[in-house]
């Protein structure tokens, strides 16, 4: 395998593909933090264009929850939709969004909260190298089904890539979880010390999951490798890109030592 | 059309064929390598006096041919080995046991013309290729290890699993819908070294075969294709011993007589040592760590008396690969195969098979994070009983099969308390497949042949076990508790075999076949390569057994007294209970896996175009294949047919040898195909953070095409008494071209904002080494 380590290289190629029309984008968030609830609402442009995604104006957008309360959203910038609100958890939420002349729908219910005990640094051996990795740790709970996602930041840079998990094998118990790190430049050494992390974990619902899981399966291999890429499934109706979650958020900082 | 159909006209055929053998008498027997007392199958068997006729030699290499009373000149030839001409006088039943000699390497390349065949173009069956496996040694493989996978994948029809890879496709079906049969036990996993390597020690092996189609009855249970491989029985006559010292591994083989001329012993064994350099590092990290892998052939015959002869042979295979203190992987396929030739009388011919084999993989995960042990196995056990009645201008052929199989997807166990992972054992799942088949090879005339026959393949999905029904969600609907033994789910299928040959003349055919086929246990994976994770289903409630239909017509022509062969086939194939998967699918340790599968049909057609020089100095084939296959999924594309990822449209191989005198010997082969297709982005946008790209037409993409010459040169050394050895040199990828492994999306790096596809090559141009010898 070192042989093939070797002599494995990339280069940049061209592609034929078709840019397709501009498709709908509805990424909505609502959590349990009483603060500016965000629906980002925007368009998607071709492949081989820039990523400059135009956004959608002049919507009307409105949260309601199974408690009969409904929530406005206003136009606070451009595709930027917002209401001070807190989530709480077990309540389902449904999103109604009108835009230009259609209109999407989608629920989501919040999980019960699970407390992110506390996020830390596990130090692996991988031939050798010693792999610093970021880690959330927190106590499963025995009794119902959950689903995770998790954002990373390394010194205030959002890391690009997935961390999605379910306790479909570790159910109840104490778990570690690990959010492996590229840095962005050539040695890849993963985190270093003093590097500054922060952890936000969200739990999320089932469709939620398995959204996030669809994307994580296609990120690895590429097209050709790894699972056929398609479109998540997503929770909105009538066609639009995106999901709509109302998830449980916690966030934790520390310093890589 | 029902069995009830088909059993009145054998039962006809048997009858009618027995009674028109009057005042006939039956002359048969083995064919042997005179230096070795290996059989020789497909050894061909003339008699020319008041009738004409030929046959070949079966598997185990016998022989009946029935004709009229009278004196008759019979010559038995064999491909390298010196005819033998005979004066026989038929007057009753007569044996005739023959040993051919070998000729020498030089001799061989040029062949007596009148001993050169042309099977190709008489024999009903199509869609079959045989590999010389001494050509085999010649042909440039990626470091050198010489692979019958890998040079199968150079005929047309067959296509490459990837790169370096042993995974195969053939006529447009799927990895899993090759039937691989070694001494006819299944190898479910194939691939060594994560399929840059095939299960099969090309020194252990004494033939390959493979059907692409118009499967003959005897075979089935795959859709697309059977490969049939066939262990060397050893050297009755004498010890020998032959082996090789190569980059990658190392062999040795070591055979001969039990008891001369009646029992014989093989056994061959292989070990790569990439781990022996990592052993040699001081880093105790890297040292720890193990990449291997090794195989065992092993075979044994005993000719019990003149009826009947026993073997026994097995194969025992392991890959290990682990990183210290982090996890560890290995996985292996086991086959025992217990045989009994007996011979009833010179036309009855039976086989008696038991076969053992199991594929098994474990892994563990070792760090304190996640600690815990992963297993799974299939298990068969397959009883065959498989007769040749040899009449007069029938080669009957029937018999019966029941093979039950184990499925254990996943153990999970844990070794400490603090392991995140819970333990689970998944449901085993059992299952019996029994099957009767009976066909026919009957050669009308000189111009018209027929082999023809039906397949009846009954599966049952036994209990113990919890079977559950889902709604189109995935949610549960229904689940059956079902107790051990109990029949659960019955699948009966009727799969005809039809294959005939027209000869214009002796140089000139025309062929067609129609063959179904049936398939009832399934790989799940959604990735390109074969893992040695993949999990195995049977069909169920859920999964319906797997159909093809195949049709296929040829051209088949030799020119120059039978030194050329040229050949074109076309076909089409229809498939059925095609499975993909939905969108995240979790196929692992998941015992609702069959809610997350889909169910769709499958169309593939092509023309394979096969120009073969057999003999001379220089001798090789070009092989061509125009094809398509596509998929169809109501819940996939909108619904609309996609090529399916080993969709590639041209496919060229041409492979040349140049034995350019006693001692030295070059060959290259050069391959060009269209990239697989692939689903590329049509649109971008964000969510959470990052670019998530859009997706329309699936599969309407194109890998770049791929494009590899190889080459190699084998150095005979001098004979010193017995002990002869040789050195094999070989150059990977000569153009150094960087052939498309996968492709991923970037940021592009001269235009930020815009998105740039990085293309990942594994192999650039690769020498190669190896000495071999045998003494």
């Amino acid at each position: 395998m070192t042989t093939i380590g070797l002599a494995s290289c990339k280069k940049i190629i061209q592609i034929d593909t078709n840019n397709a029309a501009p498709q709908l984008v509805i990424e909505g968030k609502i959590s349990n933090r009483l603060i500016e609830q965000q629906i980002l609402i925007s368009k998607t442009v071709g492949y081989d264009e820039k990523g400059v995604y135009p956004k959608v104006s002049g919507a009307t957008v409105k949260v309601s929850d199974n408690n009969g309360n409904t929530y406005v959203f206003t136009e606070k910038a451009p595709g930027i939709y917002v209401n001070r609100m807190r989530g709480v958890a077990g309540i389902t939420y449904k999103m109604d969004v009108t835009a230009e002349g259609k209109n999407y729908q989608a629920s989501s219910k919040m999980p019960n909260l699970v407390k992110l005990d506390s996020i830390g640094v596990i130090t692996n051996n991988f031939f050798g190298n010693e792999r610093k990795t970021a880690a959330a740790f927190l106590v499963d709970p025995v009794n119902e089904t959950n689903f995770y996602h998790f954002n990373l930041y390394v010194n205030g840079f959002f890391s690009d890539r997935i961390y999605v998990n379910n306790d479909r094998l570790t159910n109840g118990n104490n778990l570690r979880i690990q959010l492996f790190y590229e840095a962005n430049d050539d040695d890849d050494e993963g985190l270093k010390s003093g590097d500054n992390i922060s952890v936000e974990m969200e739990g999320i619902d089932a469709n939620i999951f398995n959204y996030w899981y669809a994307l994580s399966e296609q990120s690895g291999g590429g097209p050709n490798q790894g699972t056929t890429p398609a479109n998540p499934t997503s929770n909105i109706s009538n066609g639009a890109l995106g999901y709509f979650s109302a998830h449980t958020f916690q966030r934790l900082s520390t310093t890589v030592k | 059309m029902s069995i009830k159909f088909y059993l009145p006209i054998f039962l006809l055929l048997l009858f009618s064929s027995s009674v028109s053998a009057q005042n006939k008498f039956t002359l048969s027997g083995t064919i042997r390598d005179a230096s070795s007392g290996e059989t020789l199958i497909g050894a061909t068997i003339k008699i020319s006096g008041p009738a004409n006729a030929a046959t070949l030699t079966n598997n185990y290499g016998y022989f009946a041919l029935t004709q009229t009373e009278g004196t008759y000149t019979v010559t038995v030839s064999y491909t390298g080995f010196i005819p033998v001409t005979k004066s026989i006088t038929l007057n009753k039943d007569t044996k005739l046991n023959e040993e051919l000699k070998s000729t020498n390497d030089l001799a061989e390349v040029t062949v007596n013309a009148n001993n050169r065949k042309n099977e190709n173009v008489k024999s009903a069956q199509m869609g079959l290729e045989r590999i010389d496996m001494k050509s085999l040694n010649t042909i440039p493989v990626l470091l050198g290890e010489k692979d019958v996978l890998k040079t199968i994948q150079l005929l047309p029809g067959v296509k490459s699993g990837g790169e370096g890879n042993t995974g195969f496709y053939v006529r447009g079906g799927a990895a899993d819908q090759n039937l691989i049969i070694l001494d006819e036990a299944v190898v479910y996993n194939s691939s060594h070294l994560l399929g840059f390597f095939s299960t099969f020690n090309a020194d252990a092996i004494k033939d390959v075969s493979l059907y692409k189609g118009g499967m003959p009855a005897q075979y089935g249970g795959r859709l697309s294709s059977v490969l049939d491989v066939k262990m060397d029985d050893g050297n009755n006559k004498e010890f020998r011993f032959q082996g090789g010292i190569g980059l990658i591994a190392s062999r040795l083989k070591a055979e001969g007589p039990i008891v001369k001329d009646k029992g014989s012993f093989m056994v061959s064994f292989r070990r790569t040592y990439i781990d022996l350099f990592l052993r040699a590092s001081p880093d105790s990290s890297i040292n720890g760590s193990t990449l291997n892998f090794y195989d065992i052939n092993a075979k044994a015959n005993y000719k019990i008396n003149d009826k009947n002869t026993i073997y026994i042979s097995g194969y025992f295979g392991k890959d290990n690969i682990g990183v210290k203190d982090l996890f560890e992987n290995n996985w292996g396929n086991v086959t025992t195969t217990i045989r009994l030739n007996h011979i009833f009388n010179d036309r009855l011919f039976s086989n008696t098979s038991l076969i053992y084999n199991n594929y098994n993989y474990t892994v563990r995960l070792l760090n304190d994070v996640t600690n815990f042990k992963a297993t799974s196995l299939v298990r068969d056990f397959n009883f065959k009983e498989d007769f040749q009645y040899f009449s007069n201008q029938h080669t009957f052929r029937f018999g019966l099969n029941a093979t039950h199989h184990r499925i254990s997807p996943i153990d999970i166990t844990t070794s400490s308390q603090e392991s995140q992972v819970n333990p689970l054992v998944q449901e085993k799942r059992y299952g019996l497949e029994s099957v009767v088949y009976v066909s026919d090879e009957w050669a009308v005339n000189d111009k018209l042949n027929f082999l023809y026959g039906v397949r009846l393949a009954a599966f049952s999905l036994l209990g113990p076990g919890n079977f559950s029904q889902y709604d189109k969600e995935g949610n549960i609907n229904q689940t059956d508790q079902v107790g051990s033994g109990k029949f659960y789910k019955n699948y009966l299928n009727l799969e005809p075999r039809f294959s005939m040959s027209y000869l214009f003349n002796e140089r000139n055919s025309v062929k067609a076949s129609y063959n179904r086929n049936t398939q009832n246990i399934h790989i799940l994976t959604n990735a390109t390569s074969s893992s040695p994770t993949d999990q195995y289903v049977l069909s169920s409630n859920n999964i319906k057994p797997e159909i093809a239909d195949q049709v296929a017509l040829g051209y088949f022509k030799n020119l120059d007294e039978n030194n050329y062969e040229l050949s074109g086939e076309v076909y089409y194939k229809w498939m059925q209970n095609q499975i993909d998967y939905k969108n995240a699918a979790q196929l692992l340790a998941n015992s609702n896996v069959e809610s997350e599968l889909l169910y769709g049909t499958g169309r593939a057609y092509g023309l394979e175009l096969f120009f073969k020089k057999k003999f001379g100095k220089i001798n090789g084939w070009i092989g061509y294949t125009l094809s398509k296959t596509e998929r169809k999924f109501a819940e996939l594309n909108n619904g609309n047919y996609f090529p399916a990822r080993q969709d590639r449209t041209h496919d060229l191989s041409v492979v040349g040898i140049y034995n350019m005198n006693q001692r030295w010997t070059f060959s290259s082969s050069f391959i060009y195909s269209t990239g697989n297709a692939v689903t590329f982005p049509a649109g971008k946008y964000i969510v959470g953070g990052q670019t998530v790209y859009y997706y329309t037409e699936r599969n309407a993409g194109r890998m770049p095409y791929n494009m590899r010459l190889d080459l190699s040169a084998t150095l005979e050394g001098k004979r010193r008494g017995r002990f002869q050895s040789s050195w094999n040199f070989g150059v990977y990828n000569a153009l150094n071209r960087k052939n498309p492994y996968s492709i991923e999306f970037i940021n592009d790096p001269n235009e930020p904002g815009k998105t740039a596809a990085e293309q990942t090559s594994l192999f650039g141009i690769i020498p190669s080494v190896t000495w071999n010898f045998k003494f």
